[in-house]
């Protein structure tokens, strides 16, 4: 079991409100990832989950049991630090069965228990090393390995693949994964790599200024996203925008054009659209309805090996970026002019909200 | 390799400061070495250098003196104060080191440093005086420590600083109170500081003349009293006062040798560095 319920969960430092007013169900044995840019807000809810950080107003509780108020040691969580926070003086050993120890456990159970999760991680050889003669990826190991063994409710992992290089991260990416698939446990997964959270995550939720701003799996984040924030922290390259406003007979007035679409806005609101760079297609020439034809110049093109990345100018200075395949590329020209076709149903519209 | 004019002659220049640096530090050892090794018919002579060796100054201090209670009461003082200091120091600087409030309160612990010792002496002898404690090596002690508590504190904040906070929150769920976390997680780490301030206070208090001067008597005489009392109403016994004082200086070179590294860390590492 491992159900964790934020409610109403505020956390203010002075006059700052880091957390304002959270409100949140984990699922037993889910893969949250909590995402968003730096200083969102995401690092302290998973310390205040972890008892870390004193609770300005609201609840948490774990299982249907208010945790709010006990120390993290009674709270039954691991936790996974960004620097993995070893304990310098003691082996590996002596790391992993520390949480053990804490439990009065017999020595000879902690042994048992650590040697057990040792060769789960492929630790067993580095069990009389300390924490400095191993190498980023081992300590990251002995940091999950401590996590473990102790068998808790909740898992809690703070960033814990950026300190190490792209080729490790991918491992450990998918040793955790696995890890979580076999022990079943509720793990929550903190990160601002948004690569990281769609391929881990079974549900994102996306963290803005201390709020939420959508919750959902990795395929409703990506492609229906709620709020203009969501729309341009995910994705990469990231979504273009365009401003506009609602003109008559529910058509959008964009620097492009105007374009036809269903919505219930009212006339005259002012809106952002946005539509995803590999929405962004050459424009077929038996044309389909509900496409729009626009037309722009080629002003940079990106090759990135199996995709390009083309950025294009209208002539009234919006810019768009697009993602085109390898084999497509050749039909794109630097400085020359091309027609490009948007899917009205590939637009995103966000009403502006007036500050 | 070619080496210009300009870098032989820097580079000789160099050297011959640092050898008259080094000519300027040691000459006072090389000195009191020889005045203890004079015979005491020479003693008070410091212009002759030409001289047939003898042991008896230190003949005279081993066995015929009261150097080594001296040598005793002065170790058992620093030893006690030390550990005292530790004790009490260590818990300070760790919440020195992790107070977030305001960044300058560290820098009230080095008030109790700044005054002049002449104005806690006296209600420090007032004090000792009615619990009649002076003369006493508890008195002594208790001296000692208004100033080795400060000053092991301040060299333990820096090292405190370099543990991560994490370490401490990961005890903490590992399931061990804050109290815990800081003696089984925090304190070994900073194994090599407590040792460095353990022996900087040592020092400190082996050195101190001034209050063990104004509170101690026969009973609790540390060395550095005992060193000045060679100056007497006949004069200085200098041969006997120069084997007092290698005998001071030993254990000082040898322990400040065996921290060097940790030293400059200890003094300026609890300075600014965010």
């Amino acid at each position: 079991m491992g159900q964790v319920d934020f409610k109403n969960l505020r956390k203010s430092f002075g006059s700052t409100n880091i957390i304002d007013g959270l409100n949140l169900e984990i699922h037993n044995s889910e893969f949250l990832v909590l995402l968003g840019p730096s200083g969102c807000g995401k690092s302290t809810t998973l310390r205040l989950l972890a008892g870390l950080e004193s609770v300005s107003s609201g609840t948490i509780s774990i299982d249907g049991c208010d945790v709010t108020e006990l120390e993290p040691r009674d709270r039954d969580i691991a936790m996974v630090f960004q620097n993995y926070a070893l304990y310098p003086t003691m082996t590996v050993e002596q790391n992993i069965g520390f949480g053990l120890k804490a439990k009065k456990m017999s020595p000879k159970l902690i042994k048992e228990k650590v040697n057990e999760v040792a060769d789960l991680l492929g630790l067993t050889h580095l069990l009389n090393r300390k924490p400095n003669a191993l190498s980023g990826g081992q300590q990251q190991r002995v940091a999950i390995g401590r996590a473990i063994v102790r068998k808790p409710k909740v898992f809690l992992f703070d960033e814990p693949l950026s300190n190490l290089d792209a080729n490790l991260r991918l491992e450990m990416r998918a040793e955790i994964m696995k890890l979580h698939r076999e022990l079943g446990a509720t793990t929550i997964f903190v990160t601002h790599d948004q690569e990281e959270a769609m391929a881990m995550a079974d549900r994102i939720v996306i963290m803005d200024k201390g709020l939420i701003e959508q919750v959902g799996t990795p395929t409703e984040i990506y492609f229906q996203p709620k709020t203009r924030m969501v729309a341009g922290f995910i994705g990469n390259p990231s979504m273009n925008f365009m401003k506009g406003e609602i003109s008559k007979n529910s058509e959008l007035k964009l620097p492009i054009g105007n374009i036809k679409v269903n919505t219930i806005l009212n006339l005259g609101q002012h809106i952002d659209v946005g539509i995803r760079p590999e929405k962004i297609k050459l424009a077929d020439p038996k044309r389909k309805p509900n496409e729009n034809i626009v037309r722009v110049m080629v002003t940079n093109i990106e090759l990135l090996g199996p995709r390009a990345i083309v950025k294009m100018e209208h002539e009234s200075g919006q810019v768009l970026t697009s993602v085109v395949d390898h084999d497509e590329i050749g039909k794109y020209e630097l400085g020359t002019n091309i027609s490009i076709s948007l899917a009205s149903n590939a637009l995103h519209i966000f009403p502006k909200i007036k500050d | 390799m070619i080496v210009s004019f300009e870098n032989r002659l820097s580079r000789f220049l160099g050297t011959t400061a640092i050898f008259i640096a080094i000519i300027l530090v040691l000459f006072p050892f090389l000195w009191i070495f020889l005045e203890s090794i004079k015979p005491p018919s020479l003693g008070g002579r410091p212009d002759i250098w030409r001289f047939e060796p003898s042991w008896e100054n230190w003949h005279e201090i081993v066995f015929n003196s009261n150097v080594p209670l001296n040598i005793l009461n002065s170790f058992f003082i620093a030893l006690i104060t030390v550990v005292i200091s530790l004790i009490c120091g260590a818990p300070a600087a760790y919440a020195f080191s992790r107070f977030r409030g305001f960044q300058g309160a560290r820098y009230s612990i080095l008030a109790a440093e700044m005054m002049p010792p002449a104005i806690l002496i006296l209600p420090l002898f007032l004090l000792l005086y009615k619990l009649e404690l002076i003369d006493s090596r508890v008195g002594v002690i208790t001296a000692h420590l208004t100033f080795v508590v400060p000053v092991v504190a301040w060299f333990l904040i820096g090292f405190f600083d370099e543990v991560p906070k994490d370490l401490e929150d990961q005890a903490m769920i590992d399931g061990y109170t804050r109290f815990q976390a800081f003696y089984k997680v925090i304190l070994p780490a900073v194994r090599p500081g407590l040792a460095a301030a353990g022996i900087f206070g040592f020092v400190l208090s082996w050195n101190d003349l001034f209050y063990s001067l104004l509170l101690t008597g026969a009973e609790s005489r540390t060395l550095p009293v005992a060193i000045a009392g060679f100056w007497t109403f006949r004069g200085i016994e200098l041969g006997k006062m120069a084997v007092a004082i290698l005998i001071a200086v030993i254990p000082v070179l040898i322990l400040s040798y065996s921290i060097q590294k940790h030293l400059i860390r200890g003094i300026g590492g609890s300075g600014v560095k965010y």
